[in-house]
């Protein structure tokens, strides 16, 4: 049941974090491509955008092994 | 002259390694050692993803406006192995690392990176007013 449990977590997680990756990644390689003198603030946002977005997967991670191990 | 992009990454360096050494004081000096080894160890994994995350998306925007295309990826699984790594460590030395404290650590980059968001945004938002009267 803990294994179901944290494969739950993790996948769901997973998902989320995927798709929202996704958008976040295409938009900024389609704007550096239109415009790649706006690189600098393109890619900060970038950062920020994708480091929030992995804050969810990375919990789901540590609760899916808390999970198990615990 | 520095990028925004690269003060950016200078400041949240900074922020992290005044975390980091506050927390190897409190495991040093306070009666709490459980929960600041924790605490440390959670946010130099974290410290890692942050730099991780940084160096891969410096890179990842210099492949896209120098090529025009994407090579490699952004290093999710890495990250999400190095947590990994964390929590099985913490777990296998329970009387050493507090669980719960080891979680927060790894949180800690990203409080750091609003942290810096907000900062910067007054920061601004004084300097135009200024500039402006």
């Amino acid at each position: 049941m803990e294994v179901l449990a944290a494969a739950i977590a993790i996948g769901l997680a997973a998902l989320g974090a995927g798709l929202g990756n996704g958008m976040i990644v295409s938009k900024t390689v389609e704007g550096i491509a239109r415009q790649p003198e706006l690189r600098g603030p393109l890619q900060g946002t970038m950062f920020i955008g994708v480091a929030l977005v992995e804050a969810i997967p990375i919990i789901a991670a540590v609760i899916a092994f808390m999970a198990i191990f615990m | 002259m520095m990028s925004d992009y690269d003060s950016m990454v200078n400041r949240q360096r900074k922020w992290m390694l005044y975390l980091l050494a506050l927390l190897v004081i409190g495991a040093g000096f306070s009666s709490y050692t459980r929960v600041f080894n924790g605490l440390l160890l959670g946010s130099a994994i974290s410290f890692y993803n942050l730099w991780l995350l940084q160096h891969k998306t410096k890179a990842f925007g210099k492949a896209v406006a120098e090529s025009g295309s994407t090579r490699g990826a952004l290093g999710t699984f890495s990250r999400l192995a190095a947590v990994a790594l964390a929590v099985l460590v913490a777990i296998r030395f329970e009387e050493t690392f507090h669980i719960i404290a080891v979680v927060v650590g790894i949180a800690s980059s990203y409080f750091i990176i609003i942290l810096d968001i907000i900062v910067q945004y007054v920061t601004n938002s004084r300097n135009s007013k200024k500039s402006n009267s």
